[in-house]
């Protein structure tokens, strides 16, 4: 065998046998864990809801504003909202980690201070869409506040909300819920109670309502 | 040196394992850490790309040139040693090393969340600088 194939074969081999490792143990990580993170979960409502009272699927949204990863999943659950008005509602619920995310309570607690004036779902639409301008920012308030401002909220009242421990109350019981519901990153999503894995693609969400769509 | 040279050959299989399962997962959902927190966060943040690529891609290509170099390294004829292949593997792990040290800084400083299989890849890049043959290191001739 002339030198130069030994170390190709080699070469060849390694690379086919690590994509085969990585594939397998991708797939493996896929699988869910029973019994750390239960397939399904008895969530007891109390989230902020959009869409209609009497769609068939309800999906619950645990989700934290800091997150990029919620920020990157926000386009698609509103995408799919718009392709499923009449079957589809959501249930959102804060689920902030504030150990890595030192702003996200704060940013819960202007979702529902907006939500006090009647505009939740403004602020967490305008949350997730401005997350990259207040995310790093050692002093988020202003910026919320200018957010609130921008969108025509009364601004004593939204500064009484994000020190309302009222509401950082409810907050906290949606963590419950989620902590109850074996919670373990965010966004975790579950439809009628289902818990399901979406990949970050428009054509995955689809594929998993329209597979618990009623036949 | 030629066991050096396996075990770096053997980091860069590992970091390669690593890399491709990170570039595999990354589209597909939120990656939970078994260890550290704040995987997804880490691989969905703006610096987990360049140029639209994902940075686990650029470490799949990096890991199969290391252990492509250390192959070669490995298969050479011990009389007539490779003084380019040499400095290839130490300068290349070198650069990783720089990269993989801001990469972890980033997670540390900006990001304030680690995904463990970054801080894998960074181990291994560290270990296979360490271990890789230094240019500068040759025998005299007797």
């Amino acid at each position: 065998m002339p030198k130069i194939l030994k170390p190709l074969v080699v070469i060849v081999l390694a690379v086919a046998v690590a994509a085969g490792a990585a594939v397998y143990l991708s797939r493996q990580a896929d699988q869910p864990e029973e019994t750390a993170a239960p397939t399904h979960a008895d969530i007891k409502g109390g989230g902020h809801i959009r869409g209609p009272e009497k769609a068939s699927l309800t999906l619950v949204e645990f989700g934290d504003y800091q997150c990029p990863s919620c920020g990157a999943y926000h386009p698609l659950v509103k995408e799919i909202q718009n392709r499923y008005p009449q079957q589809l509602r959501l249930e959102f619920h804060h689920f902030p980690l504030v150990s890595i995310h030192p702003n996200s309570m704060l940013a819960s607690k202007a979702a529902e201070a907006a939500g006090e004036q009647g505009r939740y779902w403004e602020m967490h639409d305008a949350l997730f869409e401005h997350q990259r301008e207040w995310s790093d920012s050692p002093n988020a308030e202003p910026i919320f506040v200018a957010l609130a401002s921008q969108m025509g909220l009364d601004s004593n009242k939204f500064m009484q909300g994000l020190r309302s421990p009222q509401l950082q109350d409810r907050i906290l019981r949606d963590v419950e819920q989620g902590q109850n519901a074996k919670v373990d990153a965010v966004p975790t999503f579950f439809i009628n109670g289902e818990r399901v894995h979406i990949k970050l693609s428009m054509e995955d969400f689809v594929q998993v309502i329209q597979a618990h769509l009623p036949k | 040196m030629k066991t050096r040279s396996a075990v770096v050959a053997i980091l860069a299989f590992i970091g390669m394992v690593d890399a491709l399962y990170l570039s595999i997962k990354r589209n597909a959902g939120p990656i939970p850490c078994h260890v550290t927190r704040g995987c997804t966060d880490v691989l969905t943040s703006k610096y987990s790309e360049i140029a639209g690529i994902p940075i686990s891609w650029f470490g799949v290509g990096f890991y199969i040139v290391m252990f492509s170099l250390v192959a070669f390294k490995i298969f050479e004829d011990p009389k007539h040693p490779s003084d380019w292949l040499t400095a290839s593997i130490f300068y290349l792990a070198g650069a990783a090393l720089v990269v993989s040290a801001l990469l972890v800084g980033i997670q540390a400083f900006i990001l304030k969340a680690f995904c463990e299989y970054c801080l894998l890849s960074a181990v291994l890049v560290l270990t296979m600088f360490l271990l890789a043959p230094s240019p500068g290191r040759r025998k005299l001739p007797a």
